[in-house]
């Protein structure tokens, strides 16, 4: 019988039923998206470690004890403990901690630039794909399979072989090789709504091509697109480690964690730690954007969407 | 001189050496500002001359002319017809808001002023202005088609397609739904072409009628003539028999 009583504040502006303009409108639906997934208590774990990772690597020159390239031979193979050196020192003295902080800036930028052009090029050739049809769409689904019958690290360490080894190659890499699971995912989405009454309606009213597969078509494809993205994140960074690992990614001294894990190899059974920490470190973050990329399944996939 | 005036329509559609004629030599003509309904059962090709005036069907054969010239192209065509869907549930972007979706043929035309035309848009169809930034999933199916209507009105065309616009509806809604178009005819001075399998709707709405059956053009009637039952073929009267007793209860 009682009436809920109104919200007050910058809350009831953006819970408010009625918007009164397309901005608070669009801020009130962000506001609800963020109350469902913070319900979801593993999504809000692997948001957590995704935080962190970006607070690391932006405060890295704050919060890393030591250089992480400077080297000091008189206090080598340091275990893990040793005052000063909380993860311990590698073969060359350096302190592992701080070259696992240094390091996940370079994490940081390879899996930024992996998810800027990997997920918007798949997106693109599926669309267009899907919604043209014919033989348009048999030609870029080809092209898709010829590169998706390659596997991936093998066609990276070809693209490395040739454009020479560096982060920036590294990336490029990846990045060629990760397009086509997307555009798979876009093109299947598209096909079950380009047909749809609403795409129709938008041709008549006179829409362009562009128009309709950016504004109409896109946006469908949006939340599977992303979900895939967060999950491959863990794939692109055992990718990266693995280039990194096989001396083709970020060359020495910059740290970066797949290249301290293949540097410290050969100290595996007698000084475990050097290894085993910035694989610590990549597991920690692979887990946290599969975490999250679960949560955004629940929260941006209409389906699953609460009514 | 008649708005839509098609003489001997065929639509034909192929597929690795299979034809289907949806259509066959119909020719039929709708003076401005009437309302003329094409009735008949599932598959006589009654949607599908409303999908070839739009051009989202294959003419074989026959001319289509709406305003005494031959169908206008791309832009110029929209501002001239558009078309309510049947199934409002399936008409709406599930991820545009009401608003994005009554001001997009705006923004295609480029035609300023979407926010106060978004808010009339909406109060001419019976909708609160609190509608604008729903989903279509916050909506019921009366209210989306009528959010349908209002899109198909943005642009102010003459002539307005319906494709069975109540037949997903209940019955309660369906009348005020008509009831709704019936109104923005008379504001507007629209011409309708419309689609039904119900004679009672097409009782309710149009002032012509043209039966149609495998794709074929059966009789044509007047309102008067439903009304009174004055059919020519063995066809018109059984279908005209299987809705009577509905339109004896509109009466």
């Amino acid at each position: 019988m009682t009436s809920l009583p109104a919200r007050q504040g910058w809350r009831g502006w953006l819970t408010d039923p009625n918007p009164r303009s397309r901005r608070q409108a669009r801020l009130g639906q962000a506001w609800l998206a963020w109350l469902r997934i913070r319900r979801n208590g593993l999504a809000m774990l692997g948001l957590a470690i995704v935080g962190l990772l970006l607070l690391t690597a932006l405060l890295a020159p704050l919060i890393a004890p030591h250089d992480p390239v400077v080297q000091d031979l008189s206090r080598r193979l340091q275990p893990p403990g040793t005052p000063g050196f909380l993860l311990g020192t590698d073969d060359f003295g350096r302190d592992i901690l701080s070259r696992i902080i240094w390091g996940s800036r370079v994490t940081l930028y390879i899996i930024a630039l992996v998810a800027v052009t990997a997920p918007v090029l798949g997106l693109m050739i599926g669309t267009v794909s899907g919604y043209f049809g014919g033989w348009v769409d048999a030609v870029l689904m080809r092209l898709t399979d010829i590169f998706m019958a390659f596997p991936r690290l093998i066609l990276a360490l070809a693209l490395v072989a040739v454009l020479g080894p560096g982060i920036f190659n590294a990336v490029l890499a990846i990045a060629l090789t990760a397009w086509p699971p997307y555009a798979r995912v876009a093109r299947a989405e598209t096909l079950t709504v380009r047909n749809s009454d609403y795409i129709a309606a938008v041709r008549l009213q006179g829409a362009s091509h562009l128009r309709i597969i950016a504004g109409h078509i896109v946006p469908m494809c949006l939340p599977s697109v992303i979900i895939r993205v967060t999950l491959d994140m863990a794939g692109v960074i055992l990718i990266a480690a693995g280039l990194g690992f096989l001396g083709l990614g970020v060359q020495p001294p910059m740290p970066e964690w797949g290249q301290m894990i293949s540097a410290g190899r050969k100290f595996l059974f007698e000084q475990w730690w050097i290894p085993t920490m910035p694989g610590l470190a990549i597991f920690l973050v692979s887990l946290g954007f599969n975490l999250l990329g679960d949560g955004l399944r629940d929260v941006l996939d209409p389906r699953s969407a609460p009514k | 001189m008649a708005m839509i005036d098609i003489q001997g329509l065929s639509v034909t559609f192929r597929s690795k050496g299979h034809e289907v004629r949806a259509v066959e030599d119909v020719s039929l003509s709708v003076a401005a500002q009437e309302s003329y309904g094409l009735v008949g059962e599932s598959g006589s090709g009654k949607s599908t001359i409303l999908r070839a005036i739009c051009g989202l069907a294959p003419v074989s054969a026959g001319r289509i002319l709406i305003d005494g010239k031959p169908l206008p192209q791309g832009r110029a065509f929209s501002r001239q017809v558009q078309m309510v869907f049947q199934d409002p549930y399936a008409s709406l972007h599930p991820r545009h808001t009401i608003d994005r979706t009554l001001s997009e043929p705006l923004a295609i035309h480029g035609l300023p002023g979407s926010d106060a035309k978004v808010v009339q848009a909406l109060q001419d169809v019976g909708l609160p202005p609190a509608f604008r930034f729903r989903y279509p999933h916050q909506l019921s199916g009366g209210q989306r088609q009528r959010v349908a209507i209002a899109r198909a009105l943005m642009l102010e065309p003459k002539i307005l397609l319906l494709d069975e616009p109540t037949s997903a509806l209940d019955a309660s809604v369906q009348a005020e739904v008509l009831n709704l178009l019936n109104r923005l005819r008379a504001e507007r001075g629209l011409t309708f072409l419309m689609v039904s399998h119900d004679l009672a709707v097409i009782d309710h709405m149009c002032d012509r009628v043209l039966v149609m059956q495998h794709g074929r053009a059966v009789e044509e009637l007047a309102r008067a003539d439903l009304a009174n039952a004055r059919m020519q073929t063995g066809y018109a009267r059984s279908l005209f028999e299987a809705s009577a007793d509905r339109l004896m209860e509109t009466k």
